[in-house]
């Protein structure tokens, strides 16, 4: 084993490492750069917002939404369509993220715990603002420079309230 | 706008329009939850939402909050969410179990059927003033039934039964329950909630509509003129436009009204579907029902099936929503899948797939509809044109036994249908 300091520091450095990635990752949904966003989840990728605090099965109990890549590309495809008419006119949207905590990597799993908090708002011109909030827990995979995101799942904070229609993704 | 009651109210509704107040009215709203929610009957809930004894659900019926219980002898009730001394509002969680309702108030102490069991501090009542266990109990409503486990309730001892009132919507409900190889539903699987800034009746209407989905949905679907395939092992998606981008009818599948306002859509086409997850619940149904019998509960004659007021059922992909009036201009609906019970569970878990897709608050689907019925509530504000206008129809057949009317696809006539009914139950006394 090393110095203690040097643990210390490789917490660091990975933990700000996977605040740029995250920054990096809600930034493109605001940016609307969609497909880009969709490329930074695995293959088997899997992004999820519960309808139910503390919902830990996505299969039994119906959610917000649970996408594999497919219905990625389905429901953000469809943000392209020029007569999206819930989106018309779009959503602005910002993200923030904050209290990012990286799990220790466990040497033997594929993927690692990261959790943190966001605040999103979502501006429709005409329509009022709307804010969103609650807790981001991801699985990520190291990949080469940078990660890829084995599983986003997003808990409103409201999750089970009755909403108005929501277009863009958290 | 509305002067007094009854006779007033049919200038609002003629064969082909109905006028902008029946949307905008808050006297009308008003008057709707009285004369329609109040006295006749409304889908509550489904009895596997309480099954065992102390059970209960929070729910409204029109504006009125109430609560459905399961007693300790196993009936299902509906009871006024109300204390009999002050009318506070008794049971505050949406759900759950209690032996007995507490009022946070004075203590006041409700049995699950509603009646007063004690009353705190009594002696502050003397003889002749004791509060009675009936009469200043929360209160039963007054009729409440059950087809299949599911309940409705009617605050109002007048007027027909439950089966006369739906008619041969009971069918609906009985094949339903056919389609589960253990021949039994139950609600499963949570619920999705959503609202709109937009009148009720918008989201009633819309579930006989087999006009707009190609110009409302169109961003759902594919280059090939497809929506997404929903369900694994289906052929494709719903046709929306044929070659060259020509709309594709939805006239062969048909529409139909039926008496006191209630409507189906379809017949659809016989399912076509060739996963080992459909085939494990054909071969269920088989044992169960026999080849012929299984034919027949897999060719679904309806679409979205209307109860009206307040409830539509899906057959298709099994699940009922439920339409929560809140004020003239805003409308919570609550959607519940539903559990065929002994079919694979991987269906069930296709079920939700598919649901979380077409019928969440973030939905593909879903989302175009409610952003339908709110702008039809922003239209209505202008007063160029004081009416809108379903005059569409096409050929119809009347079936005498059971008084439904069947129309081509994109006919009007199941709204029309609904016009006349919500005239009659606004237009009682």
């Amino acid at each position: 084993m090393g110095n203690p300091g040097d643990a210390a520091l490789a917490e660091l450095l990975v933990t700000r490492e996977v605040e740029r990635f995250l920054i990096r990752e809600v930034g493109l949904l605001d940016d609307r750069r969609f497909e880009d966003w969709i490329a930074l989840f695995a293959e088997d990728g899997t992004y999820w917002a519960p309808a139910k605090i503390d919902q830990d099965d996505p299969w039994e109990h119906v959610s917000l939404f649970f996408d594999d890549r497919e219905l990625m590309t389905t429901r953000l495809a469809r943000l392209r369509h020029p007569r999206v008419h819930a989106q018309i006119p779009p959503s602005r949207t910002s993200h923030a993220i904050g209290n990012v905590l990286v799990e220790p990597p466990d040497p033997e799993a594929r993927s690692f715990a990261v959790s943190a908090r966001f605040v999103m708002l979502d501006y429709r011109p005409g329509h009022g603002q709307r804010s969103f909030g609650g807790r981001y827990d991801y699985r990520l995979v190291r990949a080469g420079a940078s990660f890829l995101i084995a599983s986003k799942k997003a808990t409103l904070l409201n999750c089970d309230a009755v909403h108005e229609a929501i277009s863009i993704p958290f | 706008m509305l002067e007094s009651g009854g006779g007033d109210l049919s200038r609002l509704v003629t064969d082909t329009r109905v006028h902008r107040d029946v949307f905008h009215d808050p006297a009308i709203f008003e008057l709707e939850m009285e004369r329609i929610f109040a006295r006749g009957w409304v889908y509550v809930g489904h009895a596997s939402q309480v099954p065992e004894p102390g059970d209960f659900l929070c729910t409204r019926i029109g504006a009125q909050p109430v609560v459905m219980t399961r007693h300790s002898d196993g009936a299902v009730h509906v009871l006024y969410n109300r204390c009999g001394h002050r009318g506070v509002k008794v049971v505050a969680e949406e759900q759950g179990n209690a032996r007995r309702f507490v009022c946070m108030y004075h203590g006041w102490t409700y049995d699950t059927n509603g009646d007063l069991d004690f009353v705190t501090q009594p002696e502050g009542y003397p003889e002749g003033r004791e509060p009675d266990r009936v009469r200043d109990g929360m209160g039963r409503i007054a009729r409440v039934d059950r087809i299949c486990g599911f309940v409705f309730a009617n605050l109002s001892a007048e007027g027909p039964g439950l089966r006369d009132w739906l008619g041969a919507n009971v069918f609906c409900l009985e094949d339903l329950a056919a389609s589960a190889p253990d021949g039994e539903v139950e609600i499963a699987g949570g619920v999705h909630r959503y609202m709109y800034r937009g009148n009720w009746k918008f989201q009633i209407d819309n579930l006989s509509d087999m006009y707009h989905p190609a110009y409302s949905h169109e961003s759902s679907s594919r280059p090939s003129g497809r929506q997404f395939v929903r369900r694994k092992g289906d052929k494709g998606g719903i046709e929306f436009f044929e070659k060259r981008g020509r709309v594709k009818s939805m006239d062969p599948l048909g529409v139909s009204a039926l008496p006191n306002g209630h409507s189906w859509q379809g017949g659809l086409p016989r399912i076509e579907n060739n996963s080992d997850i459909h085939r494990d619940y054909v071969a269920r149904l088989e044992a169960r029902h026999g080849r012929e019998r299984t034919r027949e509960i897999l060719t679904k004659t309806r679409h979205n099936v209307i109860f009206y007021p307040n409830m539509a059922m899906q057959e298709l992909n099994p699940h009922i929503r439920v339409i929560r009036p809140v004020a003239a201009d805003l409308t919570e609906i609550f959607v519940y899948p539903i559990r065929l019970k002994g079919a694979p569970e991987r269906m069930f878990r296709e079920q939700i797939r598919i649901l979380n897709g077409t019928h969440s608050a973030s939905s593909m689907v879903q989302t175009d509809d409610v952003e339908a019925f709110a702008r039809a509530q922003q239209g209505l504000a202008t007063t160029g044109n004081e009416w809108i206008l379903l005059a569409r129809e096409g050929p119809e057949t009347l079936d005498h036994n059971t008084g439904r009317v069947r129309s081509i696809g994109t006919s009007e006539v199941a709204m029309r249908n609904h016009y006349a009914t919500w005239l009659s139950l606004m237009s009682r006394g």
